[in-house]
């Protein structure tokens, strides 16, 4: 037996190491070369047929190039089987599905109804609904409206019986439901629809959403209705809001206020937006007239209110830019598939 | 309304504050100014501010009762015009009024031998500010004095007329020829004037052909009346026809002031047309309006507004004005001019005092001092609420749709036992019903979203149904949902609805074929859906559509659920300490019982303490018939405790 021998066996083992994919390839090579029948295993045992001088060189060959190969056979195993291991986990992957998935959306008026509902609920107000059929006590009566007021009109109200039941012209109705039914002090604000007989263009419809606000207290005053329109303005646009309060008529109330807010878009100057005055009607407020409270039944050196209403649909509109008041009610109204983004 | 700055300079001297000052102080009083022009008068330079008048404010409706106002505000001396008395002749006019029930008021008088020529340039370009091209010098001094006082007067040409003139209600005349050329047809009550023969005005609005002022016109009769104005709101209305008299007659005018108008009239047309005074001076004026003498607290601004305003402005402000003010015993009473017959409570009074203080006085930066009350949110809002958020969790968007519906659309949908409710006068005359189902609203979006290429039409509304049943008009919020696609099924449909209803807090949720179905729907996939063993609603699919879609739709009944629930928080936790023992049984049914029947009973057998869950693990159609694998799964007992349970609960403890 020769040094060559062994190196020529050392050759061989790493051929077909080199060659060898799998763990069942590596397995058939354990047995031909480390087994008790394999090559190496005979060459050790070879060495005791040898002559005594040589045993112990041949010996140190044989022990050193078993050591080398099974340090390779190791390393060889070890690869194939972390390959083996990866592929595993390879095969049970997943990869990320790029589509984004389908979310739900609110209409943009009851996002910002619920927006208003938020603030007014943690300044202690109760959310408050009512009929859209009224009658014409409730609509009309209770609230101050004289018998010839132009919203009394055939051509502003939608009758369902004439004279007596109707399409709601105003959540003001809801006011009065709540100042007959509720005993003060109460707090309240009642989102809802309101009809008017008008025809349908860009700019008007016959359904459109207000917003009603009622306060019944022992010392309800101006002063604290001009301090929760700024709080409520101030949310909705900004703490740089600018708002003016003026007088207006509304036979519900005495005294009126008109609540106007700086043009956003000119900033006062006045633009097309704001018919050129700087400014926009957010709508109508003030202190409950005494005739509504008398009708309710209320003692009025006792009790004293403020009630305001706000158009929803203006706001909303100029809020997500959108240019055809029918666009909110009437199919136009699409939610693009990325959330964040304006109303289409 | 609009107003010149150098009128209101003329009747107010005192005023230093400028034109847009002057526009801004109005604003805040109760006129806001919606424009505000430079404008060139009498060859100068001046501003025309144009300012929306308050609907209870007639008086206003002229540049003296505006210039009022700014006196007042600026605490400044008003100059009215002064105007010559009428010349006194005892010639009796022929004049009658018939109508008495609806004229307030009629002044007039008879003048000869007028001229009516061209306008001076000042008067042609005064109308100009207007929008109103001379008509002659007659009719332009008549419109003249109703700017400037708010009183509107009519001319006559009286060689035209034939016997008396007359204040009448329309029974004879079924059209009227205006001034304007135009024709109107009349429906009778209409308040007119009339001669014999013809009629020569809709009263309070505007005035006829038969008896207008020419060049020719020699003779006149000058008339100011003022009406019920309701019925000139109501004629106006209902003719179409809107003019500077009729906005002022149709509201509150102070019958008081047409003495003023008149003589102011008189004065300029003598001045200007020349003429004599032909007659003497006819004045109708059965109730004569006094103002009301009011109790006024002195502190109720103050009260109201939230600020101190002082006893001392408050008797200014009154006084300027000219409101009556007795102070006795520290008590005051207020009599407002009878111009301002929009005052007549304590109120009214304060309002007067506030807006001439000035609102812009009341802080806005101060946190609102509102009591603490009691919450009284109605359930159902907080229910609306939260359906909202559970289904745009399951990825539903929200539509509004209009109530009001086209006819037979209700047809369609309805499956209510409630008639229709029709509106009886919507201009909107395409659409004079009242939904009775959420449905239309939704597939008219999905048929939108469907023509404009939207994919995942998976869509709700909440809003309310109308019904009638022959004595009462009736309504609920309702809960329409709707899914549009071309994969989904039914049942997927039905996982979405019921988790909504089992999130909402509903444990018990079952399907019994539909007793009343939508023509829209198909009838074999129609059902009414129970909750605790409650009617609450409806889930079905469409009948295909060209849009080749499977639709399904699913309307809850909010009203009704409200009621039922006790509470709207869903949270059913329970302490698990022992293994879950899940056990089978197959059953099988006749094609026409009832699943949720034969579950309802075994339900009532189980105790609902030990039991998890009851699920149907596998359905079989076999002939006639469908076998079903109920899965039973118990908590908190052992394996022999359950299994015991299980066999007697399905009749297998005998097998």
């Amino acid at each position: 037996m020769t040094e060559e021998q062994v190196k020529k066996l050392l050759e061989e083992l790493k051929s077909d190491l080199e060659s060898a994919e799998s763990s069942t390839a590596t397995t058939k090579l354990w047995h031909k070369y480390f087994s008790d029948t394999g090559s190496f295993k005979l060459l050790i045992k070879k060495i005791k047929d040898l002559p005594d001088e040589e045993k112990k060189t041949t010996a140190l060959i044989i022990q050193q190039a078993y050591k080398e190969a099974q340090e390779l056979f190791t390393e060889k195993e070890k690869s194939i089987k972390g390959g083996e291991m990866s592929g595993n986990i390879k095969s049970q992957s997943e990869d990320i599905n790029p589509i984004a998935p389908k979310i739900g959306h609110l209409h943009p008026i009851s996002k910002t109804i619920r927006e208003m509902n938020e603030l007014f609920t943690s300044m202690g107000f109760s959310i408050m609904d009512g009929p859209e059929i009224e009658t014409d006590e409730f609509c009309f009566q209770r609230l101050n409206v004289p018998s010839d007021h132009p919203a009394r009109d055939m051509q502003d109200t939608i009758y369902i019986k004439e004279p007596d039941f109707l399409l709601r012209t105003q959540t003001s109705s809801i006011e009065a439901q709540v100042l007959a039914k509720y005993k003060p002090p109460f707090k309240i604000v009642c989102p809802g629809k309101s009809y008017r007989n008008e025809s349908v263009n860009k700019s008007n419809h016959f359904v459109f959403h207000q917003y009603q606000g009622v306060v019944v207290t022992e010392r309800a005053n101006m002063k604290d209705l001009f301090g929760t329109f700024q709080v409520l303005f101030k949310k909705m646009y900004g703490e740089d809001v600018v708002t003016r309060y003026r007088n207006k008529y509304y036979p519900e109330v005495e005294p009126g206020v008109g609540p106007d807010m700086q043009c956003f878009n000119c900033h006062g100057k006045g633009c097309p937006l704001c018919k050129g005055v700087g400014w926009i009607e957010m709508g109508g407020a003030g202190i409950i007239h005494p005739n509504v409270m008398k009708m309710a039944g209320l003692d009025t050196k006792k009790w004293v209110g403020f009630a305001f209403g706000l158009g929803l649909d203006r706001w909303v509109m100029a809020k997500y830019k959108i240019t055809d008041i029918r666009t909110l009610l009437g199919g136009n109204l699409g939610y693009k598939y990325y959330e964040n983004e304006s109303i289409i | 309304m609009k107003v010149l700055y150098s009128e209101m300079k003329e009747l107010v001297p005192g005023l230093k504050a400028t034109p847009k000052e002057v526009g801004e102080a109005l604003t805040l009083t109760g006129f806001m100014m919606d424009g505000f022009t430079e404008v060139s008068y009498k060859g100068k330079k001046d501003y025309l501010l144009s300012l929306e008048i308050r609907q209870n404010r007639a008086d206003c409706l002229s540049v003296i009762g505006l210039t009022q106002e700014v006196a007042a505000y600026y605490n400044l001396k008003l100059n009215i015009p002064t105007v010559k008395p009428i010349s006194k002749n005892t010639k009796k006019l022929n004049v009658k009024v018939e109508a008495t029930k609806e004229t307030k008021r009629v002044l007039a008088i008879k003048i000869d031998n007028v001229k009516n020529i061209e306008s001076p340039a000042w008067l042609k370009e005064y109308m100009s500010f207007y929008g109103l091209n001379s008509a002659g010098l007659l009719v332009d001094l008549s419109n003249y004095v109703m700017m400037l006082t708010g009183y509107p007067s009519h001319l006559i040409d009286f060689d035209k007329t034939e016997g008396p003139i007359c204040w009448s209600i329309n029974n004879s005349f079924k059209e009227i020829t205006t001034l304007l050329g135009s024709v109107t047809k009349l429906n009778n009550n209409e308040i007119i004037i009339r001669d014999n023969n013809s009629i020569l005005a809709l009263a309070g609005i505007i005035g006829g052909k038969t008896d207008s002022i020419d060049i020719k016109t020699k003779s006149i009769i000058a008339e100011i009346a003022i009406y019920d104005r309701s019925i000139i709101r109501k004629n106006s209305r209902s003719l179409s026809i809107t003019t500077e008299a009729s906005r002022r007659l149709e509201k509150d005018l102070d019958p008081n002031g047409a003495d003023y108008a008149m003589k102011m009239l008189v004065s300029l047309i003598l001045k200007y047309a020349g003429g004599q005074v032909a007659s003497s001076l006819f004045s109708y004026y059965p109730k004569k309006y006094i103002s009301p003498k009011i109790q006024f607290d002195k502190e109720l601004p103050s009260k109201l507004a939230g600020i101190e305003i002082s006893p001392k402005d408050t008797l200014r402000i009154l006084k300027g004005l000219n409101f009556q003010v007795i102070s006795k015993n520290n008590k005051l009473t207020v009599a407002p001019p009878t111009s301002r017959m929009d005052v007549s409570l304590p109120e009214d009074l304060a309002e007067e005092v506030i807006r001439i203080y000035g609102y812009n006085h009341i802080p806005t930066n101060e946190t609102p001092c509102l009591e603490i009350v009691k919450n009284i949110t109605p359930k159902n809002i907080i229910l609306s609420e939260k359906i909202r958020d559970v289904l745009t969790s399951l990825g539903f968007d929200e539509t509004l749709s209009w109530p009001l519906t086209q006819k037979g659309i209700n047809d369609k949908f309805n499956y209510s036992e409630l008639k229709e409710i029709t509106t009886q006068n919507s201009v909107n005359d395409l659409f004079p019903h009242l939904r009775q189902s959420i449905a239309a609203g939704l597939l008219n979006q999905m048929t939108e979203y469907f023509k404009k290429g939207v994919e995942y039409i998976d869509i709700f509304e909440i809003g309310n149904v109308f019904g009638e049943n022959g004595k009462n008009y009736l309504e609920h919020e309702s809960l329409g949902i709707l899914s549009a696609t071309k994969n989904n099924t039914l049942p997927q449909f039905k996982d979405k609805v019921e988790s909504l209803l089992r999130l909402l807090g509903f444990e018990d949720v079952k399907y019994f074929e539909s007793k009343l179905k939508p023509r829209i729907s198909n009838p074999e996939s129609c059902w009414d859906i129970y909750a605790n063993n409650q009617n609450i609603g409806i889930i079905y699919k469409l009948i295909p559509s060209e849009t080749k879609l499977n639709i399904y739709f699913a309307e809850i009944n909010i009203e009704k659920i409200t009621k039922m629930l006790t509470s709207i928080d869903n949270n059913p936790v329970v302490e698990l300490t022992q293994k879950l023992i899940s056990l089978d049984v197959n059953i099988e049914l006749n094609e026409k019982e009832s699943i949720f029947m034969y579950l309802a009973g075994i339900e009532k057998s189980l105790d609902k303490n030990n039991i998890w869950s009851i699920n149907i693990a596998d359905i079989y159609q076999i002939e006639g018939k469908k076998r079903y694998t109920l899965r039973v799964t118990y908590k908190e007992l052992s394996d022999k405790e359950a299994k015991k349970i299980h066999l007697k609960t399905f009749g297998l403890d005998n097998v």
